[in-house]
């Protein structure tokens, strides 16, 4: 029975759409979860325990990470549509695909959806930011985009 | 019953603030509302009262609710009103934090409140007798459910021969709202707004928590409502309207629909006296006479010989008591289309079918299940809704759940990664995937794993299926049910 428990388990967690049914506020900016759409991902889904949870954009999840205790699962939307960047906080170290970079330029929440994201390349990242006006971004390591949020000072309302 | 009539209707809905005036006073005001002096009247004499006090975190926090409206009503008719959101807030805040032990007589808080609004200290008073009872009698042990519920029959009873009772029809809440000083005290006073949405919350959930549950599994759920409570629930200024009884317990307001709506009457009561109170157009007599028609208009004895399923020609007037279709116990809200309502951190919910899934709920004893978390609580039809409604939802959760035995209602709690421990030690679960509008049939909870090995050999469509143990059954997942579908509406009350 254990067997066939696991094999059930795996195939669900491998077919089932990653995501919510519901409309939910975002847990830790409380503005609404933006919906993926055809053209572009945008729900962000953190995966604790036998948790899915839906954020705005990776920002909020990171702020909102103190109140997980076990290790988490990050999809983060990416510029491909259904190839979210996934990433892992294994022990309190984060780890993710090492070409991946980040945008992180909101100076307010209503724009973290479009704003604070995920790419699987520097070229993605060049050609969202132009896109967006976002000109001047740099695109981020990892590192670097949780030590941006973290730090005390990050101006963001 | 005896209806009302059309152009007597039509009159009141005119009295009653339809010009864009104050309301002016009936010609039937009941003559006792003149009469401030004490009337006490006192429990229903009984073996359960003050069974409440077995689950104490929560007996403490219901005391303290009392003791925060009174310190609020006095401040206020002692022109204290500028201090509400600052002094007098930190001294209620206090207060629920350092909860009395005891019930507290609020005359001995609110003496100045009481001189002058003791008619409505009746109507309050005798509400909240109830509101107490009624926990007692679920909270007493060994009496079987059936028992219980015909006890608080016979208390409704006992609560209505008096006349200081509220109705038990729903209301219309826009209409209850609708007042030349209606959201004045919210708006001024969010902060303590916020409090007392946050007690009528409580007051509110805690039915559910209780109803049809062994006495020795509700303490622990009130670990996560309390923590609930004192974490978010009193703080949120950003509510659209006040928490409604069955909202927040609807297998209860399900089953006594007549006490639903009188504590949402009775909440209603408060939001338009607090409004009152803060209406600086109105001076102290003025004041009293508007809190007595906001009195009459929620009493029983103002609804007494009406036909609430008679309500052609009543729309939006104080006779109106229409409800959502599958739900009697909730008056109409704002924006309220059939079964359709908007429910505050939810958005537009279909209350007829389930909130997972959509699909209409199956008939027979085996319900489904409810869900509680973030502050909400949703009725699903199989325990896989309940399981993944929940899991994509932040925070601990409740699930309360009918298995094979109609008497043993299965009550899950899961910390905030979704671990669950169950009121059952031996619980199994089927779950052998398949279409939602079935899901009822293939995603069930039992209390033993003979009871799932009865059904499965009873159920040839199922043979060969293993159970599952809550550990395996809470590791599933099966993501956004394809039978979901939005509905894309504005919130009313944020047009």
């Amino acid at each position: 029975m254990k067997i066939l428990t696991t094999i059930l388990i795996l195939s669900t967690l491998s077919f089932a759409a990653i995501g919510s049914a519901h409309e939910a506020d975002c847990p830790y900016c409380k503005i609404k979860v933006v919906q993926n759409t055809k053209e572009q991902d945008n729900e962000v889904v953190l995966k604790v325990g036998n948790k899915r949870i839906e954020y705005r954009c990776l920002y909020c999840v990171i702020k909102d990470q103190g109140r997980y205790k076990g290790d988490l699962v990050v999809y983060a939307p990416s510029e491909k549509v259904g190839e979210p960047v996934i990433l892992k906080r294994t022990e309190g170290k984060w780890t993710g695909p090492k070409d991946a970079v980040y945008l992180n330029t909101f100076k307010a929440h209503k724009d973290c959806a479009a704003l604070s994201r995920a790419f699987t390349t520097k070229e993605a990242f060049a050609k969202y930011a132009k896109a967006h006006g976002q000109t001047e971004a740099k695109p981020l390591t990892l590192e670097q985009f949780i030590t941006a949020i973290t730090k005390p000072a990050k101006a963001a309302s | 019953m005896k209806t009302l009539s059309l152009p007597l209707a039509l009159a009141v809905a005119a009295l009653a603030g339809a010009q864009g005036g104050m309301p002016m006073p009936p010609n039937d005001l009941p003559k006792w509302l003149d009469a401030n002096g004490a009337d006490h009247l006192f429990y229903k004499p009984a073996p359960y009262n003050w069974a409440i006090d077995r689950i104490p975190a929560f007996a403490k926090d219901m005391y303290a609710t009392g003791v925060g409206h009174a310190m609020a009503y006095e401040a206020l008719v002692r022109g204290e009103s500028p201090q509400l959101e600052t002094k007098v807030y930190d001294q209620i805040h206090w207060v629920l934090k350092h909860q009395p032990t005891k019930p507290v007589d609020e005359g001995a808080i609110s003496p100045t409140f009481q001189r002058q609004y003791g008619a409505l200290e009746k109507v309050f008073d005798w509400a909240h007798t109830l509101h107490f009872q009624t926990i007692d009698v679920l909270a007493h042990p060994g009496w079987t459910d059936e028992r219980r519920e015909q006890e608080i029959e016979a208390l409704w009873k006992f609560y209505t021969t008096q006349p200081y009772a509220i109705t038990g029809a729903p209301m219309n809440m826009v209409f209850l709202d609708s007042f030349p000083y209606s959201g004045k005290f919210r708006a001024q006073f969010p902060k303590v707004n916020g409090l007392f949405w946050g007690y009528h919350w409580l007051q509110t959930v805690n039915y559910d928590m209780l109803f049809r549950v062994p006495v020795k599994d509700q303490a622990p759920q009130y670990a996560v409502i309390g923590e609930r409570y004192h974490d978010a629930e009193l703080y949120k200024t950003d509510r659209d309207f006040m928490p409604m009884t069955a909202e927040l317990s609807p297998r209860f307001a399900k089953r006594f629909p007549m006490i639903a709506n009188a504590f949402d009457n009775l909440h209603m009561l408060h939001d338009n006296v607090n409004d009152i109170l803060v209406e600086p157009s109105l001076n102290e007599r003025e004041k009293q006479e508007q809190v007595k028609i906001a009195i009459y208009r929620v009493l029983a004895s103002t609804h007494q010989n009406e036909d609430w399923e008679d309500t052609e020609g009543k729309e939006n007037t104080l006779h109106d008591h229409r409800h959502p279709m599958s739900m009697p116990g909730m008056g109409w809200m704002k924006g309220t289309d059939g079964d359709l309502m908007w429910m505050s951190g939810m958005g537009w919910m279909d209350m007829s079918v389930c909130a997972h899934c959509q699909i209409p709920f199956p008939d027979g004893p085996v319900w489904g299940a409810t869900v509680s978390a973030n502050g909400w609580t949703m009725t699903v039809r199989c325990m896989m809704c309940a399981r993944d409604m929940a899991s994509e939802t932040p925070g601990k959760a409740i699930i309360r759940a009918a298995t094979e035995d109609p008497a043993r209602l299965l009550v899950l709690i899961s910390d905030e990664e979704g671990n669950w421990t169950s009121n059952i030690p031996g619980v199994v679960f089927l779950e052998k995937a398949g279409d939602h509008p079935e899901c009822s049939d293939w995603s069930r909870a039992f209390t033993s794993q003979a009871a799932f090995d009865k059904f499965i050999a009873e159920t040839p469509e199922l043979k060969g299926t293993a159970s599952l143990s809550l550990t395996e059954w809470a590791q599933l997942n099966n993501g956004t049910p394809d039978t979901f579908r939005r509905i894309d509406k504005p919130n009313p009350y944020k047009p």
